[in-house]
């Protein structure tokens, strides 16, 4: 057996699972507040990423330059394309998931109409990027990596841990001290006393959609610059990690979401790296995820939830 | 209207939703119907090319390995509600993605092709049918009401003497079996099969049809998957686009993404809202319930 | 209320019944007829038939079995002087393998409107019909059918992906349809039928020829591979890799996988670098760019020669790996350097008309048409599916982008693969 650089895989393996709880905690966020899943999720990260990819290049592709020639330096284009996938997020609780708000079966219809939603960005996606793959160009960030040990890690990539670290202790901060997080933790844990209480739930909701989405479209963004790949599809390659993620966590759960993330971002690098093979990665993870269901429903750090009719 | 082809997928779709229906009519929100409608149509392949089977035999034992299955799997995971079954079930369905890649006998991620078709439209509308009458006696039964109880409030079932455990297992069981008849039915029609198949995309696409058919009668998952069914070919038919210019492409999932829109929005009930007077909109009452029911 | 309507829904229920059982006669033949092959078979069954046979009769066809075929309408301008002879494609236009089907699309509607421009095949205009089959076979199989049965078409380009041709072509068959693959490899193709054609050529021709040069050019000893597990593609391109190696005496020291919706590939790659490698050997569609540049990335020395099949002979594979895919060996079905008039005007026209740069789906979509067309000057106006096949059939050294090209008896696509090596941002002959 061949020698395991394990100071290389753990970085991969952190790599993996930033990436991963990036994602995640704009998803559990909505379903902490709303008990929905918002399956267009990823096509926001999608979106953010082909925004902040426009604002960079000043190009649409399937349509031409931006006016003026604008173009912007990569550390300004990801807070503009944050505040775009933020925004998209408000849109996005609007027409999909406002109306429905009020049915007996507000869960099933609200995961239907975020899939139709999915759908319709993506077709836009296709319409003004093109079906093709993109890339941020060359030197958007400085090239070159640090070595820890045996171990490389890009500057993009570590551009992605430090950026999970960052938004992920700014969004608990926010949670937790801010007036606006009390309120957001109140709508969540029981919408109707949240009003009694006189606190304006709809506009919570919509701030929690543009919190999950602005935090969607950096993962999109960070992500798309460190594997070099841009597409309307992208957002599908995540969806069913991201699902796996939030449920490891404990469904709503933000610490949660990130420990999942880097639980299951190491296992898939260490069932690699000890095997030396990967055929049964996928399955290793699913095998995880369905004993940790089955020991303990709630999830890793998912306290409250199972909240009975 | 429709050409052969199409015909048959509504039939299989329908039955794929019918097998969303049961589960969904006991509260459960399961997403291994795919699976199941995998390990029927890979256990209905192999029997058929390599142990020649008889069609009958073949589409028995497709029926019932998911749901020797499904009793083994639900056992352990049917104490789990709501989204959290969702994914346990789809976990499962991951699963059996890879071992069915990595088996031999399943030729991998290639699949196996040149499958003799064997499935003739009767069958599939004979299947549909009998699938519909059950659904339909189910209302009204013993166990219909007990399903009901259960959707309705699992643990006031339970302590009016239901066996939820019980109820939900068969209803974990029984849609199952219609998952892997439709499998097998699809298998032995479409001429191949591949491992990608059975994956997060169908087990969406059967709840899709499911809800926007209107999972609260029987007939409504039926409604949905023809209809869902049809509306890509009705996107490509001359006449549509003569009219509109529409080309296939994004035009078109376009296209797609909002009729589905719409549907959830206007129609409550999904389509049988449109045969039934349960169109007007929830009354306050009802708006005040909401949330707190169907999932947790 | 559910005792009330009950009588009235067991009579819904004998109702349906009886109208289900009437309808059974006209609802079940087709898929349930065996393959007989000819176009016996292609007698068109659905409701669009008798206006299409209406149509075909008014033409002057040679034989009964024209109603499977051209749609002979006399165009208002010319006057009757030339047909139009429809020609479906079923492509991924949307999902995942959209990057793969559009630029065949493109590549189609390119080479219809150089043949219709310039009158190429005398007394006939080409109307492409493009249908989206999203990558699966559902979509394909009811593409299919609609292209056959309703718009009646002659012949048929596609599908993008194996997995949909082997669920798209047995229905081809059996309808009496000429149909040709333009991006199909996989194993079992062409054996569904003698309507089948492809234009690509399978893995099989072109990788061992590629690690028998590699090895010679190189000095290659041990190689790793890493392989997508859940792709037809990359796991038929793996298989006879994985023999090519054998044959040719080279240990293979470490084989990864990885899956479709995986995107990030260090932990695979960290485990080949382990393994100290003369080669990797990357069995991978577009993904190929971004394995290339993740392997650089975790240090893997620009010495260890990346070397892969068709599915890295693309523009965006230079594009999107940049330096990290200089000196890669691409054994493939097409080189873009290959300076033969046909092969630069299709990549100058592509250019022109697209703003990008063709890949290999293109090239050989583009060939495609144009070997329809070919056999449509030798079947002459009168074309229909029957005749076209047998014109397919006999396709002999045609100038294409590809090279020149034939028809083995097999329908299976003869020319000479070529290996290709990246240097300086451009794919040139190995040699």
């Amino acid at each position: 057996m061949p020698d395991i650089n394990w100071s290389q895989q753990i970085l991969n393996g952190l790599f993996a699972g930033s990436a991963y709880a990036l994602f995640a905690v704009g998803y559990t966020l909505i379903f902490g507040v709303l008990d929905i899943l918002n399956l267009a999720h990823q096509a926001i990260y999608m979106l953010g990423a082909f925004c902040a990819l426009v604002l960079v290049t000043g190009n649409v592709a399937g349509l031409g330059p931006l006016p003026g020639g604008v173009k912007l330096p990569f550390w300004l284009a990801t807070i503009l394309a944050m505040l775009v996938a933020g925004l998209l997020g408000i849109v996005l609780d609007r027409i999909a998931f406002a109306p429905l708000r009020g049915r007996p079966d507000t869960h099933f219809s609200g995961m239907i109409s975020s899939i139709a939603m999915a759908l319709i960005f993506e077709a836009l996606a296709t319409w003004f990027f093109l079906p093709q793959r993109s890339q941020f160009p060359l030197g958007t960030i400085p090239g070159g990596a640090i070595t820890i040990g045996q171990g490389a890690l890009s500057y993009s990539r570590l551009l992605v841990i430090v950026a999970a670290l960052v938004l992920v202790v700014l969004l608990t901060a926010l949670l937790r001290f801010t007036k606006l997080g009390k309120a957001i933790r109140a709508v969540a844990e029981n919408p109707k006393a949240a009003r009694l209480l006189g606190i304006n739930v709809e506009a919570i909701y919509s701030f929690s959609f543009f919190l999950s989405s602005a935090l969607g479209g950096a993962a999109g963004i960070f992500y798309g610059l460190a594997i070099s790949r841009l597409d309307p599809t992208m957002g599908r390659t995540v969806e069913l990690k991201g699902l796996a993620v939030i449920i490891l966590g404990g469904m709503g759960s933000v610490p949660g979401a990130v420990l999942g993330g880097y639980l299951l971002g190491l296992t898939e690098v260490l069932s690699v790296a000890l095997t030396n093979t990967s055929n049964y990665r996928d399955a290793i993870a699913f095998i995880l995820l369905f004993l940790i269901l089955v020991l303990r429903p709630s999830g890793l750090l998912g306290a409250r939830r199972v909240r009975e009719a | 209207m429709f050409g052969e082809s199409v015909r048959n997928l509504m039939a299989i779709n329908a039955l794929l939703a019918l097998s969303v229906y049961l589960t969904l009519a006991c509260g459960q929100l399961s997403l291994a119907n795919a699976a199941f409608m995998g390990i029927g149509a890979y256990v209905g392949t192999v029997l058929t090319l390599q142990a020649g089977w008889p069609f009958w035999a073949v589409v028995l034992a497709a029926v019932l390995v998911p749901m020797v299955v499904a009793v083994i799997v639900g056992l352990p995971t049917l104490r789990l509600r709501g989204v959290f079954l969702a994914i346990a079930t789809l976990g499962l369905g991951e699963v059996l993605r890879v071992i069915i890649i990595n088996l031999g006998a399943t030729g991998g991620a290639e699949g196996i092709s040149q499958i003799p078709v064997k499935t003739q439209g009767w069958h599939l509308i004979l299947a549909l049918l009998v699938a519909l009458y059950l659904t339909w006696r189910l209302r009204g039964s013993r166990m219909g009401y007990a399903f009901e109880a259960i959707r309705e409030d699992e643990t006031v079932a339970r302590t009016l003497g239901i066996n939820t455990t019980g109820y939900k297992l068969i209803a974990f069981v029984l849609s199952a079996a219609l998952a892997g008849l439709a499998g097998v039915l699809k298998a032995h029609l479409l001429h191949a099969i591949t491992p990608g198949d059975y994956g997060f995309v169908q087990a969406v696409d059967m709840l899709t049809f499911a809800v926007v058919g209107g999972s609260t009668i029987f007939f409504g998952p039926v409604l949905g998957a023809v209809l869902l069914t049809a509306l890509p070919e009705v996107l490509r038919t001359d006449f549509l686009r003569d009219l509109t210019n529409l080309q296939a492409g994004w035009q078109t999932l376009m296209l797609n993404g909002v009729i589905l829109l719409l549907v959830i929005l206007f129609l409550p009930n999904g389509l049988t809202s449109l045969f039934t007077r349960q169109w007007r909109r929830p009354t306050p009452l009802a708006s005040e319930q909401a949330g707190a029911e169907v999932v947790t | 209320m559910i005792r009330r309507t009950r009588w009235l829904g067991q009579a819904i229920w004998a109702l349906i019944l009886i109208l289900v059982l009437a309808a059974c006669g006209t609802a079940t033949t087709p898929t349930a007829a065996p393959a007989a092959s000819q176009a016996a078979s292609a007698a068109p069954r659905t409701s669009a038939a008798p206006s299409a046979s209406a149509a075909a009769s008014a033409a002057p066809s040679a034989s009964a079995a024209a109603s499977s075929g051209a749609t002979p309408a006399a165009s208002g301008a010319a006057g009757g002087a030339t047909k139009e002879v429809k020609v479906g494609a079923i492509l991924s236009l949307t999902g995942d393998s959209q990057i793969y089907g559009n630029p065949q699309k493109q590549a189609i509607q390119l080479a219809i409107d150089e043949i219709n421009a310039s009158g190429s095949i005398p007394g006939i205009k080409l109307v492409p019909i493009f249908e989206d089959d999203a990558g699966t076979k559902d979509k394909g199989i009811t593409a299919v059918e609609k292209l056959i049965k309703t718009d009646n078409v002659t012949a048929i380009i596609g599908p993008t992906l194996s997995n949909t041709a082997l669920a798209v072509f047995p229905v081809a068959q059996q309808n009496g349809v000429p149909a040709l693959g333009v991006s199909t490899t996989a194993n079992g193709i062409v054996e569904i039928g003698d309507y089948i054609f492809r234009d690509s050529l399978a893995e099989a021709q072109v990788i061992p020829v590629t690690i028998k040069s590699a090895k010679e050019k190189l000095g290659l000893k041990k190689v790793a591979i890493i392989y997508g597990v859940d792709n037809a593609f990359t796991k038929a391109g793996y298989d006879v890799f994985k023999k090519a190696c054998d044959d040719n005496g080279l240990q293979i020291t470490s084989t990864q996988t990885y899956s479709a919706t995986d995107t990030d590939y260090s932990a695979q790659l960290t485990a080949i670098k382990g393994t100290n490698p003369d080669a990797i050997i990357v069995s991978a569609l577009a993904e190929g760019a971004n394995i290339a540049k993740q392997a650089r990335e975790l240090g893997i020395d620009s010495k260890i020669t990346i070397i892969g099949g068709n599915g890295l002979n693309s523009p965006a594979y230079i594009k999107n790996s940049g330096a990290a895919g200089e000196g890669t060996i691409v054994g493939a079905a097409w080189n873009s350097a290959n300076d033969t008039p046909v092969n630069q005007k299709f990549i100058a026209a592509y250019k022109a008309k697209y703003n990008a740069d063709p890949d290999q789906f293109a090239a050989q979509a583009y060939t495609g048409v144009y070997i329809i067309a070919e056999a449509m000057k030798t079947a002459g106006p009168n074309v229909d599916r029957k005749s076209l096949r047998d014109a397919l059939a006999n396709i002999k050294g045609l100038a294409t982008p590809l090279g020149s090209f034939s028809f083995q008896p097999s329908r299976n696509a003869e020319h000479s693969p070529v290996i290709q090596i990246v240097k300086n941002g451009k794919f040139e002959v190995l040699k």
